[in-house]
């Protein structure tokens, strides 16, 4: 066992145990790291942003270039706060209306390609999947699955008969999503204190190497 | 209180006890479970053991902050040696603010193993707000969407840079990705509109919701979790790609022994609730 002499180790060692005593109960140590890093988190954001994003793209091109187009971008970015005045808040509609309109310009295209078409296209029993045999029962599998499951969300008729029996299938076919779901997000959260662990008794104790 | 009522509702200190010896165990004395390698994290490693020294740079966006990292950042070192190793170039990126400072974790480390040059070998492109204007924007001009490396360097002074001007120019996207901006814009924009291949390395959170597209070829690998983590970085080794030390090869003893503990606790749980409703 080696302790370590790195002081920002020894700071990431007691904000550590501070987040983790909210495992016993809410308490002041818990408090302090929660708001140091909400305050830390935003600090950092406005830093971040203010160097990558509107230095390099904005204030260079409009201030130090002399591209006056850039002062489009820069105005509809100023009326988001025309919120504040209300004699002028009604401005704030202009960038809004921008990004909702190229937003779905670019979005409806693009999912319908990523969620639907090749999705179905996948869906589908073509020859290639039978090439070996455990792939063709995983594509039939797969069909079976999106036909039951799209069919117990269909509510146009009433469930009986081979409609129920498809519907119920359906729910055993969402079940085991909802299972597999459940399970790989137990095995998320254990890593993440696995990390703590392997930085507690690593980084900081030096049991570990 | 009889033991059912305990069974049923057991303190939380005392799961969280036990969860916490669990993990600490195997960490101090490792179990050596053996790591299977997985179809779909495979297919990400061929994928980039395909390439070469001629082949077009690798680009890795870094989509994850600090509370990922046990899941992620070792696979971003893997994923980094496996390409040094082939010699092929790699440019970095992030779409989350916070991940900046854990590529340059990764840079500080992994170029000098293989005797890498900044520049010549890999670089570093920042982080950028904006994601669908900034994927898009990468389809037709990567360097009017970065005009300087992350250190402020012009993006054409830099000689991996020089012959890169789009998606077209890149062998293959690699996103890890820990939510939104992740792999789903990646996919959204790069991959459905532009078609450059990409493969994915996802929080276990997340993975579920990948695998359809795995299915249909629309992501040509998936590393799950620190599961897939640790896939990459035995099948780096095995290939003698890299000694270096593997942290979640480390974890997946106490992964395993934590799982066991919590299917105890669901099957305790469960005996006590139905004994008791039963008694009722």
């Amino acid at each position: 066992m080696s302790l370590s002499p790195d002081l920002g180790v020894w700071v990431a060692v007691f904000l550590t145990l501070c987040i983790f005593s909210f495992l016993y109960r809410d308490n002041i140590f818990y408090q302090f790291a929660e708001h140091l890093f909400v305050g830390v988190s935003a600090g950092y954001l406005i830093a971040i942003t203010w160097h990558n994003q509107i230095y390099p793209n904005l204030i260079i091109p409009l201030f130090q270039e002399g591209r006056i187009i850039y002062i489009i971008p820069l105005a509809f970015g100023l009326f988001y706060f025309a919120r504040f005045i209300p004699k002028i808040a009604f401005l704030v509609r202009l960038p809004i209306a921008f990004l909702l309109g190229w937003g779905s310009g670019v979005i409806i295209p693009a999912i319908f390609q990523r969620d639907i078409l090749q999705q179905t296209q996948g869906t589908l029993l073509v020859r290639d999947a039978f090439v070996k045999w455990d792939t063709g029962l995983w594509a039939i599998i797969i069909l079976i699955g999106v036909i039951c499951t799209l069919i117990y969300f269909f509510f146009s008729r009433e469930r009986k008969g081979i409609l129920k029996q498809a519907s119920n299938l359906g729910i055993i076919f969402l079940m085991i999503g909802f299972g597999a779901s459940f399970g790989y997000t137990v095995m998320s959260r254990i890593s993440l204190l696995i990390g703590r662990m392997q930085f507690l008794l690593g980084d900081w104790l030096g049991i570990i190497r | 209180m009889n033991i059912f009522t305990f069974l049923a509702k057991i303190p939380r200190q005392i799961i969280f006890l036990a969860i916490a010896i669990a993990i600490a165990i195997p960490l101090i004395v490792p179990l050596g479970m053996p790591v299977n390698i997985m179809p779909k994290s495979e297919n990400l490693f061929q994928a980039i053991d395909s390439l070469g020294p001629r082949s077009k740079p690798i680009l890795i966006s870094c989509d994850f902050d600090p509370q990922s990292m046990p899941e992620l950042y070792p696979m971003l070192l893997a994923i980094m040696r496996h390409c040094f190793a082939r010699d092929v170039k790699v440019i970095l990126m992030a779409l989350w603010p916070q991940g900046p400072g854990l590529v340059e974790m990764a840079l500080d480390v992994v170029p000098r193993e293989f005797n890498k040059m900044y520049g010549i070998d890999c670089a570093f492109l920042g982080y950028k707000f904006g994601v669908s204007a900034v994927l898009l924007g990468m389809g037709e001009n990567i360097k009017g969407v970065f005009p300087n490396d992350y250190y402020g360097t012009r993006f054409d002074s830099l000689p991996i840079l020089q012959d890169i001007k789009n998606y077209e120019d890149i062998s293959l996207v690699v996103t890890l990705s820990t939510g939104d901006p992740g792999w789903r814009q990646w996919l959204l924009y790069a991959q459905s509109r532009y078609g450059v291949p990409l493969g994915t390395g996802v929080t276990a959170v997340s993975a579920a919701e990948v695998y359809p597209y795995v299915e249909t070829g629309q992501v040509v690998g998936l590393l799950a979790g620190m599961k897939g983590a640790s896939e990459y970085e035995v099948m780096v080794q095995r290939k003698g790609y890299s000694d270096e030390k593997r942290m979640a090869v480390q974890g997946m003893d106490s992964q395993s022994l934590g799982h066991l503990l919590i299917m105890v606790f669901i099957v305790l749980g469960n005996i006590g609730y139905f004994v008791i409703r039963r008694k009722k």
